[in-house]
């Protein structure tokens, strides 16, 4: 059960991504990038298995829900496990913000990616500043979704959190 | 660059595993292929999506209800907190709709004379089912929501959805048990509209903004913000007189703002409009003895002969459509299709 963690919690928030919640025509990209992030999060947390098939998979999920094309949020979600694969690790560094560094490039890359695809896609050139508010609430929203994905690893948050802001402090 | 170090503590260096990189290649070519796949719209992918949507409709019904209720309670909030402003503001507009009221049925009057004068045909009504929205689309390429009705219940790709407020979009795929509904302003949406009291023909494009944009306007047409904006029925797929919006924007760069609120739905209608364009591009599956438009007020007072599972399931909501029937409850399932 604690191996199939990672992919439970994030099949969860596609499917959190999915309901109406009601938010505004401009923050329309946000939750799905929140699962984007979990899948960099998980990536980035030694000790923990989600391969990038499986990222894949819960991408194109992401993909049938929305109704969007299929490969779109697929792809996004591979970027991330690819650059959490790769990110400095939490072990190592123990240090929150690189993570945080490496994020803002994954959602800045991802943006870029998503408005181009997007523009391809439909031939002409798409409104970017959805795409942006997006990556930019992803950016600041990043600690929130981390402290989220170590608690729900550990089922509490405690020692963690001393541990990640250890050179903060 | 010799002799600096890195801002990263690196991880340590693994060899290179050709499977797994391989591995990660090739499936990032099959996003791109299946990105492509989307792109033509093969069956394959349609189909997939149709019966993956089908398979998770109960899911995601289940998953959207303490969405739903978290937004209701916020709004109940939200109106607890400016609720003696509110008050004041709903005395003014009784006052003034009170007016409305007694002009139009002074007009009503006066139509069903000339009506019966010229021994006009009378409008088709409607039959509309209700609905909820259980899911709605994320992302940069579509606006769009998902609602449990589907074929089983008469529902067919083309037919005009709306709210309280007016036009929310049309349903562009429709599965067993639920449907999605193409929002007015997703970037494919393309809806024929009239402007104004004068009637001015243009089409409202949606661009994935809040507002849509009015496009093929004729040169010299006099517009100005507030003119209310409805459909036109001239794309023989949806009907006439629906109230979509109304201008705003300056002179030069007007748009449309939705009367309904697009990014918040939640109790929506689907219109069962039958035309002959409808009917050649996706035909019916159930029903086809069905009377989808009376002439007559008597056929409308009818239930409609459609399955009625999904009405009963949602609570009935205190909807009021775009120019409804006079006296006809909302769940009963009877809209006139006129402003």
């Amino acid at each position: 059960m604690t191996a199939m963690l990672p992919a439970l919690s994030v099949l969860f928030a596609v499917f959190a991504a999915a309901v109406p919640w009601g938010l505004p025509a401009d923050a329309t990209f946000i939750l799905p990038l929140v699962v984007v992030m979990m899948v960099f999060c998980w990536r980035a947390l030694p000790g923990t298995a989600l391969p990038p098939y499986l990222a894949m998979l819960l991408g194109l999920l992401t993909d049938l829900t929305s109704g969007g094309p299929l490969g779109f949020w697929a792809l996004m979600c591979l970027i991330a496990a690819t650059a959490g694969g790769r990110a400095p690790s939490l072990t190592d560094g123990r240090d929150v913000r690189r993570l945080w560094l490496v994020w803002t490039g994954v959602a800045s890359l991802a943006a870029a990616i998503g408005w181009l695809l997007a523009s391809l896609y439909f031939l002409r050139w798409i409104d970017w500043w959805p795409i942006a508010f997006g990556a930019l609430a992803s950016v600041v929203l990043f600690p929130v979704v981390l402290h989220g994905v170590l608690w729900i690893r550990r089922g509490r948050l405690l020692p963690e959190r001393t541990a990640l802001y250890r050179r903060w402090t | 660059m010799r002799g600096r170090t890195s801002p990263f503590k690196p991880r340590p260096r693994r060899s290179w595993r050709a499977p797994g990189e391989l591995l990660n290649f090739t499936l990032y070519f099959l996003c791109a292929v299946l990105l492509v796949l989307s792109r033509i719209g093969h069956d394959a992918v349609v189909d997939v999506r149709d019966r993956f949507v089908d398979l998770t409709a109960p899911l995601l019904e289940a998953a959207s209800v303490p969405a739903i209720m978290g937004r209701h309670a916020l709004d109940r909030v939200r109106s607890y907190a400016g609720l003696a402003d509110e008050i004041d503001r709903l005395k003014a507009e009784n006052q003034q709709l009170k007016q409305y009221e007694w002009r139009a049925k002074l007009l009503e009057r006066n139509v069903a004379q000339l009506r019966s004068l010229l021994n006009a045909v009378d409008e088709p009504a409607l039959h509309y089912m209700t609905g909820s929205v259980i899911a709605d689309a994320r992302g940069p390429f579509l606006r769009s929501a998902l609602i449990n009705l589907g074929r089983d219940q008469g529902v067919r790709i083309g037919y005009a959805v709306i709210n309280g407020d007016g036009l929310i979009g049309r349903t562009v795929d429709a599965g067993a048990s639920v449907s999605r509904v193409l929002l007015l302003n997703d970037l494919n949406s393309r809806i024929p509209v009239l402007v104004g009291q004068g009637g001015v023909r243009a089409l409202a494009t949606g661009d994935n903004g809040a507002e849509l944009r009015l496009e093929f306007l004729p040169p010299g047409a006099a517009l100005h913000p507030g003119d209310e904006v409805y459909t036109s029925g001239s794309d023989g797929v949806l009907p006439r007189g629906l109230r979509v919006g109304v201008v705003t924007g300056s002179p030069g760069a007007l748009k449309v703002r939705p009367h309904a609120e697009l990014s918040s739905l939640d109790v929506v209608s689907v219109l069962y409009f039958d035309t002959p364009a409808l009917n050649s591009t996706d035909p019916p599956v159930v029903s086809a003895e069905r009377p989808l438009s009376p002439a007559s007020p008597a056929d409308a007072e009818e239930p409609p002969a459609v399955p009625t599972a999904a009405s009963e399931t949602v609570p009935p909501a205190p909807i009021k459509h775009a120019g409804a029937a006079d006296g006809a409850p909302p769940s009963e399932g009877m809209a006139q299709a006129q402003q």
